[in-house]
């Protein structure tokens, strides 16, 4: 089942006197359960992509559907919700609200979305296990190294139960080490719990984990492979 | 959890928020302490006006009180007396034989107005008996009649001598003054002087500028002496229209808190003066009523004015107006001081919770990113700010609270002033008041403070688009 359409989407930005052309004309198909990678130069438009599937950014023409949803349409508080309740977010860095704990953190989420303390409380303890993360409920963000800090993050991105988790390049203040532990939990999210992951990345490490490795230049996508035992 | 969130960021920049909330703390105390101070006044002020000057009702012939005429008796005394007697709420009332008089001592005169009170009575409606300086109030029988003047009229009278006495410089001596001083004040002698004034002239002679800038205050209070005994001659119209002559002995000096009303107010028996003015014992110019209380007073008076209608009756309200409006007001004042305070402090704190704003704008971007929406971004600022603010209130109140508590008892003295004060009715020595429900609107205008100050900085949050403030530096 398709999560994500994209239909010609174009992108312009118009800086004062200079307009960029960062997407010129996208068509793209995410389905469920997808882990994919997207890559490209830098500049190619690799963030601007991903903001607007995440519904930060509205595209100059073409149209974005989300489950159904033409996030273009969407507006305000609508949007903010929209997002709150079907997509989630890791950034590359100012994830964490620094003075609540890793548990709070994630707990804040699921209380913006007005779940029932008891099945926070419960959630958020079973994610953070996920996460390799069950000893540190209470560690404030600065207690926590940067891949740990990224690792809540994807925590609280999937407590929101999202559609799909957007990540753009999660690991590009991370040493190796962080690297490979933090892909390795998002691919075992992906693939025990079906959880859709598109992530951005610059990382040759972090794109070999990837089942689809879609390529952008120029913001013009130039090529979008599988690997082989992704049956489509 | 967005409370929780408020509360923590209050503490994120401790110096800057510690700044805002000691301003907070001291602008509170002061406005607590202002408030106090002039409600502390207007109870004073409104305690000796009814205790001492009008009652809480009084009566009077309606005429009287446009033109203060001998033969203006009230009406129907003893209709009136029967009726006063039988109001439950009435504690007690006093009627007065009021006369405008000329007073002659040995060496000056003066005009007031010449009270004949029964002692009694009066000691029951009036607190003048427990403002007794000096001497004593009707206690004693004498072969002459006794006067109560205030330390006003003595003074106007010069029955408030000052003279340099062996006794008083030995009292000195046990005092912490330097030797040379008593030398120097030994050399004024033993001359007695009728005027403040010209004891103060001799004084400064005797001591030069320096010393008497700081003693000067203390020694001519201790070397001040009532002439109590003196005898003072009183000239007043008596019913027939004749002027006639009485005299009597000071045998007490009393004072309070508002000299125009101890200049013009002396004391004699009604029964001395019944001789002079051939009035009959019923015919007296004022009833002065005392009631359970002040507000008790008004709704008495009313229903008095309907019983006894060939009579003016008036309240403490209609007979001291400015009294009135200064108890109806003292609540606003206090708030509106206060309010003045945190208008000030207000821009303080919206400095501070910009910059909180401006220092956080990627956590922000990221929080509008996530799904947190505009409401809760608004309600996540407005909280800090109101905590923030209300940390400094919240300790302000403690700290006032309890120093008003502390001077309500021991009371502040702005001596140097007294004289100031006192000619306008007001106390020197102040004992401040502060109500339960000043602290409590006092505290939900801090609240508002808080509230309205983070209006412009969560504008400024709200204004962030989530995509810029995200972008990485
Ligand atoms: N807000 C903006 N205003 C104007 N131009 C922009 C804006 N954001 C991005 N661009 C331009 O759009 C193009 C695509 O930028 P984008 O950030 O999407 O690239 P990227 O692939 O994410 O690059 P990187 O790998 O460096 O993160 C760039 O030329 C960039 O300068
Ligand atoms: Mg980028």
């Amino acid at each position: 089942m398709k999560v994500i359409e994209l239909k010609n989407v174009e992108k312009i930005y118009n800086d004062s006197e200079f307009k960029v052309h960062a997407i010129r004309g996208i068509d793209l198909d995410f389905e469920e359960g997808e882990f994919a990678a997207i890559v490209g130069p830098s500049g190619s438009g690799k963030t601007t992509l991903l903001n607007m599937l995440g519904g930060l950014d509205k595209p100059s023409a073409g149209d974005i559907m989300i489950g159904g949803t033409h996030i273009n349409e969407l507006k305000g508080s609508k949007l903010i919700d929209f997002r709150l309740h079907n997509i989630g977010f890791v950034f590359q860095s100012y994830n964490l609200i620094p003075v609540l704990t890793a548990k709070e953190n994630v707990e804040f989420i699921m209380q913006m979305q007005r779940r029932p303390a008891a099945k926070r409380l419960e959630r958020t303890r079973e994610l953070l296990e996920k996460v390799g993360l069950g000893d540190r409920l209470n560690s404030r963000p600065n207690k926590l190294s940067g891949g740990q800090q990224q690792r809540v993050a994807v925590a609280r991105a999937l407590a929101s139960k999202p559609r799909f988790i957007l990540a753009d390049e999660p690991t590009a203040n991370l040493d190796s080490v962080s690297t490979e532990n933090l892909l390795d939990i998002m691919e075992q999210l992906n693939r025990e719990e079906k959880i859709t992951f598109i992530f951005s990345t610059h990382d040759a490490r972090v794109v070999k984990k990837a089942k689809r490795v879609i390529t952008i230049e120029d913001g013009k996508v130039i090529r979008d492979e599988w690997k082989e035992e992704d049956v489509r | 959890m967005i409370w929780s969130i408020g509360w923590k960021n209050v503490w994120r920049n401790k110096a800057r928020s510690l700044v805002v909330i000691v301003a907070v703390i001291l602008g509170i105390f002061g406005g607590v302490m202002a408030t106090g101070i002039m409600q502390g006044w207007i109870v004073q002020r409104l305690h000796d006006g009814i205790h001492n000057e009008t009652s809480h009702i009084q009566i009077h012939h309606p005429d009287f009180i446009n033109n203060e005429e001998i033969q203006y008796t009230i009406r129907e005394y003893d209709t009136v007396a029967c009726i006063l007697d039988t109001t439950p709420e009435i504690i007690a009332w006093s009627p007065r034989v009021q006369l405008f008089a000329m007073m002659q001592s040995d060496w000056a005169a003066t005009g007031t107005m010449l009270y004949g009170v029964d002692p009694v009575q009066e000691k029951l409606v009036s607190e003048i008996h427990l403002n007794i300086v000096e001497g004593q109030y009707f206690d004693d029988d004498y072969r002459m009649p006794s006067m109560v003047i205030s330390s006003k009229t003595a003074e106007n009278l010069k029955l408030l001598n000052y003279q340099v006495t062996e006794e008083k410089l030995d009292s000195l001596l046990t005092m912490e003054f330097p030797k040379d001083l008593i030398k120097k004040v030994e050399s004024i002698g033993k001359k007695r002087f009728r005027t403040e004034k010209d004891f103060r002239k001799a004084l400064k002679n005797a001591l030069g500028q320096k010393q008497f800038k700081e003693y000067g205050n203390t020694l001519v209070d201790l070397f001040s002496f009532y002439r109590i005994r003196s005898k003072v001659t009183v000239t007043l119209q008596n019913k027939d229209g004749r002027i006639v002559y009485a005299t009597f002995r000071v045998r007490g000096i009393y004072k309070t808190h508002n000299s125009l009303f101890d200049g013009m107010s002396v004391f004699v028996r009604k029964d001395d003066l019944k001789a002079y003015t051939n009035l009959a014992d019923n015919e007296v110019h004022e009833i002065a009523v005392l009631c359970t209380d002040k507000e008790t007073g008004t709704r008495v008076a009313k229903r008095l004015s309907g019983l006894i209608p060939g009579n003016s009756v008036l309240s403490w309200r209609e007979l001291t107006p400015e009294l009135a409006m200064y108890t109806d007001f003292s609540n606003i004042m206090g708030l509106i001081y206060v309010g003045i305070i945190l208008f000030a402090l207000a821009f303080g704190i919206i400095n501070t919770m910009l910059m909180s704003v401006l220092e956080r704008v990627k956590e922000l971007g990221m929080l509008m990113a996530v799904g947190m929406n505009k409401k809760r971004v608004f309600q996540m600022i407005m909280l800090e700010s109101v905590f923030l603010t209300l940390t400094g209130a919240l300790i302000g109140l403690v700290v006032s609270g309890i120093t008003i508590e502390i001077l309500s008892h021991t009371g502040i003295n702005f001596g140097v002033w007294a004289e100031g004060f006192e000619a306008i009715g007001y106390a020197a020595i102040v004992y401040p008041v502060v109500t339960t429900g000043n602290y409590i609107s006092m505290l939900l205008l801090v609240i508002i403070t808080g509230i309205i100050a983070s209006v412009w900085p969560a504008r400024k949050a709200l204004k962030l688009n989530p995509v810029e403030a995200l972008r990485t530096d």
